[in-house]
């Protein structure tokens, strides 16, 4: 495959039952992330591209591999499309162990040349199977279902991993620790991927091209920080609250904190976050509440907060809810959206431009 | 004359043929009509059903017309003699067309609780739907299939109406524990017709109790786990 090429060349009509699926995307995102709220076609959208939904008209081919062309009457399922698909409810086999589940894709593997044994036992390794082997899976935690039905699709040896909300059905501590098994499936295991969310956080960390979905429709297309600093995307995250995602690398590790570097090209951006597990030099990937910041013009003195960041305004923007100064902290790092009253952003005369400080306390930002 | 354990091996082994002539068309037909949409689904459907709420004599009549001289598979029609009516065909016959609906509806619902999204992950994994099936849909649905054969053996093995129309009532040759309780009743024999009854009760809770402990089992297990 050519580095060049079009992974996806994707033109779908497909009539649901509010409105229809249509969808235009060519492109070679190899982490592609599709956000939307719910409702909006994306599992549907998955679901054709993984080979198990018909009644579409148009075309999809991956790799310059044709899967569908409805003019042509060619359609292939899903067994023929060589993907692994995790579906948010995990969906893992009852009458068999976990080891019988990541076994189910075997002949499969075998079949396209994939090392079965090697690649099992990295699947294992990096998701920390070892101590589930021989469980049943309905005595499984939801953290370890995600993780076996991770491992399942990856041990069968796809081209194209999909994943459904692949973090919707945790917690938030658990969503952090699987968010952390992602990463490692991403850069261990270099397989193109579709993520469905509508989580902006999970996109942010883990996707290099974000569709934005509304009624069956891409509204808004570019990479995350592009898409998730939009005006338009502050007010789809109204319950939850927008959160900024970074990640950093572990440098220092005191009793109940750690130090974060942020990646910066200049002068390394230190913060002071809740101590997590890791050694030095680990990467670890943050979030932080926009309405957790504050925003100071002079350097303040005398703060219990253990982060201060000099930054820049970039921008203020107002939407029908609510207002938003954006803020930048280096080149290399995530614009920073911190949200604030009408009041602070007159009485700051915050305007793009100005220098100011983000400060911020270490149990805000979430590890 | 037969001696009653004669005639109860009959009946036993005449219940196991039917089990296995119902297993492979009615498991067939149970998926067909738990997974797929098709015109007349419910036509089939309730023709399958049918022999369940027809008095079991009529179904004996029905069958009685299909095989005799001049009747769809009779001698006359087929060219050949299949040699049916009033032999121990007829009466494995009879009692398959009785169970038939009763193993379907219960096999039915054995696939029905197996949820489809279950295949649908077999497919992403590369399986075909055959293999799908074997290996994902099967297993999951095993137990409700096998309360759905213990429930055709059993009706089987109380069969009466059908089975003297087109088998008759002959000892030796085509009497059934139904049909023997029913001529030692008829005859006053007291102590053969109190032996039979208590080995039809015998066998009729064993396998009743042994059904339901597979039906309960299998609805913990084949909903996937989420």
């Amino acid at each position: 495959m050519s580095e060049n090429s079009n992974l996806f060349d994707l033109s779908l009509r497909l009539p649901l039952d509010r409105f229809e699926l249509n969808i235009e995307y060519t492109g070679s995102a190899r982490m592609l992330g599709v956000f939307g709220v719910s409702g909006s076609g994306k599992t549907t959208l998955l679901e054709y591209i993984a080979g198990l939904r018909k009644g579409g008209r148009g075309c999809l081919s991956f790799s310059g591999e044709s899967w569908e062309n409805s003019k042509e009457g060619l359609f292939l399922w899903a067994d023929k499309r060589r993907i692994g698909y995790v579906p948010q409810d995990h969906w893992l086999f009852p009458h068999r162990s976990v080891r019988g589940n990541l076994e189910m894709g075997k002949r499969r593997a075998l079949e396209v040349g994939v090392d079965f044994e090697a690649i099992f036992e990295r699947v294992v390794e990096v998701l920390e199977l070892q101590s589930t082997f021989d469980s049943r899976v309905d005595r499984l935690s939801g953290g370890e279902r995600q993780r076996v039905a991770l491992g399942r699709a990856l041990c069968s040896g796809p081209q194209l991993l999909l994943l459904d909300e692949p973090l919707a059905s945790l917690d938030r501590t658990l969503r952090r620790r699987i968010l952390r098994f992602l990463i490692r499936v991403r850069d261990t295991f270099d397989i193109p991927m579709v993520i469905v969310s509508h989580n902006p956080m999970e996109l942010q960390v883990l996707c290099d091209e974000i569709l934005v979905l509304e009624e069956g429709r891409i509204v808004e297309r570019g990479s995350p920080e592009e898409i998730f600093r939009r005006k338009s995307m502050f007010d789809t995250a109204k319950e939850q609250g927008f959160e900024n995602v970074f990640s950093g690398i572990l440098v220092e590790s005191l009793d109940r904190t750690i130090t974060l570097e942020l990646e910066h090209e200049g002068q390394p951006v230190r913060l002071r976050v809740p101590k997590v597990e890791g050694s030095v030099g680990d990467r670890v990937i943050a979030s932080l509440a926009s309405d957790d910041i504050l925003i100071a013009t002079e350097k303040p003195t005398g703060l219990s907060a253990r982060n201060c960041i000099p930054a820049r305004i970039e921008g203020v923007e107002e939407t029908e809810l609510r207002q938003f100064a954006i803020a930048s902290i280096g080149e290399a790092i995530p614009q920073f959206v911190v949200e604030l009253t009408q009041d602070a952003i007159d009485e700051l005369s915050l305007k793009p431009g100005i220098d100011v400080y983000l400060v911020f306390k270490t149990n805000a930002v979430k590890v | 004359m037969p001696t009653i354990y004669e005639t109860i091996f009959a009946t036993l082994l005449w219940a196991t043929m039917t089990c296995l002539v119902v297993a492979v068309p009615g498991t067939a037909l149970a998926y067909l009509l738990a997974r797929r949409s098709f015109f007349g689904k419910g036509i089939l459907s309730t023709i399958t059903t049918l022999p369940l709420v027809l008095p079991p004599t009529a179904v004996g009549y029905l069958l009685l017309r299909l095989f005799a001289n001049d009747g769809l598979l009779g001698a006359n029609v087929l060219g050949i003699d299949l040699n049916i009516l009033l032999t121990w065909k007829a009466v494995v016959i009879a009692c398959s067309a009785m169970s038939f609906p009763l193993f379907v509806r219960t096999a039915r619902v054995a696939f029905e609780e197996v949820n489809p999204r279950l295949e649908d992950m077999g497919r992403s994994l590369g399986f075909g739907a055959c293999r799908a099936f074997a290996s994902i849909t099967l297993p999951l649905a095993s137990r409700g299939l096998v309360a759905a054969a213990l429930l055709a053996f059993t009706r089987a093995l109380g069969e009466f109406g059908a089975t003297v129309i087109i088998a008759g009532n002959i000892p030796g040759q085509t009497q059934t524990l139904a049909s023997a309780l029913f001529s030692a009743q008829q005859s006053g024999n007291e102590s053969v017709a109190n032996n039979l009854l208590l080995v039809a009760l015998g066998v009729g809770f064993v396998t009743v109790y042994a059904t339901e402990h597979l039906t309960r089992k299998s609805q913990k297990t084949k909903g996937g786990s989420r």
